[in-house]
């Protein structure tokens, strides 16, 4: 919304909803209303309503990954085989999963048949645990050569900013290592010295400017929406 | 029944008078047209832009993996708005990558009225934004996979990010000519640092809105967060003084 521009009847009743809300959780969490009404029990039940929206915008994924991967399909466009393995994916484990997992839908087998369930659950456990977890487990281990490659392009000589990140970053990798002490046992107190001091007062900079910023700007979007 | 929680009240107190603060504060600015100072190098946005045009590439937006909750995704949200309007005016294909599903439904309105802004109604694609999963290696595996394929001429990614910030950052420095990152997040800060063409650092991140609009009422909030700050600042101040002398008003005040 720019200076020139008023608000809409719609979005000044959008403005004072997200007010009114923000102000009665304010309000709760400072003040203790017990009768004639329970507010702080008002305000904890009414976060139900907030899980029950955020578990129907869960279907808005799904149909997002649908339509996108289905057309990619139905076009055959450039990698579409993976389209394919991921819908498959999707919704074989999701199948999977409400038939024999920790979260099925029918754990006392009353109309899901026995034999399906145990059926599926080896499946379901190879999936889950040799696939899914591997696979996460693998892209977080990708981190170590992105570390690598991030630390050769910023450890380099250019500036004297740069020359001083360079040689504190060699001498906190020198004192981390085990075999530092063996060299010189000074290194390992530059290394605290560099951790401890430096490091911990540009952190607690950034942090302080941070939180602070961060209270204002949601002090500023309740006030006024944006 | 009324009753103020014991330990809350300092706290109460403090509220109002920063919620004050920033509505005066914001008054002010709108009625004085100050304008909003610079932050080294984002006008670089601009010509990237521009420049995606020209080579017929597109931009690549990740607003991070948080929630609308969260602070860093609301200012990414913010900017995103900006970005969108500049693609839009440039014909330049904009792809969003979402992790959370709420974030989802907000990306996509906000492209389809930056379309609708500048007339252009029937070129919104609702394919350009997606929600690739809720998990952050899975959502860090489908932007490296989206950034190989599309080869975007710019990679925007702001917001709140955890262990998957490197991974995208890494990707995108691969296949994207420029890089433009902004997080608050201390532990992920040095990746974008090293990475990246242009970082807003963290308090950077919440103020570069009102810069690239350069609209009195964005100022004015800007402002009116800035006078919050200063509060906090002087409170800061006031309370590591009076502890150092001895005397703990402050410590009791907030303990009220």
């Amino acid at each position: 919304m720019t200076a020139k521009q008023k608000m809409t009847p719609y979005e000044l009743l959008l403005q004072i909803v997200i007010f009114a809300t923000g102000f009665f959780y304010a309000f709760t969490y400072y003040v203790k209303v017990s009768t004639p009404v329970d507010l702080q029990a008002i305000a904890d039940n009414s976060l139900a309503y907030l899980t029950a929206m955020i578990i129907t915008a869960f279907a808005i994924g799904i149909i997002n990954l649908t339509r996108i991967h289905y057309r990619n399909i139905k076009l055959k466009r450039p990698d579409w085989k993976f389209s394919i393995a991921l819908l498959g994916s999707l919704y074989g484990m999701a199948i999977f999963s409400m038939i024999s997992s920790p979260f099925q839908l029918d754990p006392q087998a009353m109309v899901i048949p026995v034999w399906l369930i145990n059926f599926i659950q080896p499946i379901w456990s190879f999936m889950y645990y040799n696939v899914m977890i591997s696979i996460n487990t693998s892209i977080f281990s990708l981190l170590a050569f992105f570390i690598a490659s991030a630390a050769f392009r910023a450890f380099k000589v250019r500036t004297l900013e740069s020359t001083i990140l360079l040689v504190a970053g060699l001498l906190v990798i020198i004192g981390e290592a085990p075999i530092a002490d063996l060299i010189w046992p000074g290194f390992s107190a530059i290394q605290n010295w560099i951790m401890l001091v430096p490091n911990t007062a540009g952190q607690r900079g950034i942090l302080i400017g941070a939180a602070l910023s961060i209270i204002a700007f949601s002090a500023r979007r309740m006030i006024r929406y944006s | 029944m009324l009753e103020m929680f014991p330990g809350r009240i300092g706290q109460a107190i403090l509220l109002i008078l920063v919620l004050c603060a920033v509505a005066i504060g914001s008054r002010l600015a709108l009625r004085r047209k100050w304008k909003a100072r610079a932050i080294s190098g984002i006008d670089k946005l601009d010509s990237w832009i521009k420049h995606a045009s020209q080579l017929n590439r597109s931009v690549f937006f990740s607003p991070g993996t948080a929630g609308v909750g969260s602070t860093d995704t609301l200012a990414a949200l913010a900017l995103l708005r900006y970005v969108a309007k500049l693609c839009v005016q440039n014909d330049v294909k904009l792809i969003i990558a979402n992790a959370d599903l709420n974030v989802q439904q907000v990306t996509e309105e906000i492209l389809k009225n930056a379309y609708d802004e500048a007339g252009k109604s029937d070129k919104y694609n609702v394919d350009c934004v997606r929600y690739l999963s809720g998990s952050i290696f899975a959502y860090a595996a489908g932007v490296m996979g989206l950034l190989r394929r599309e080869r975007p001429a710019l990679n925007i990614f702001l917001g709140a990010f955890s262990a998957e910030s490197l991974e995208v950052a890494e990707a995108g420095r691969s296949a994207a000519l420029y890089q433009f990152g902004g997080t608050s997040s201390i532990d992920q800060l040095p990746f974008f640092l090293a990475t990246c063409d242009l970082t807003l650092l963290a308090g950077e991140l919440y103020a570069a809105q009102s810069y690239l609009t350069n609209d009195p009422w964005d100022i004015s909030r800007t402002v009116g967060e800035d006078v919050g700050k200063v509060i906090a600042i002087l409170l800061i101040l006031a309370g590591t003084i009076l502890i150092s002398l001895g005397n703990e008003f402050i410590l009791n005040l907030l303990n009220l």
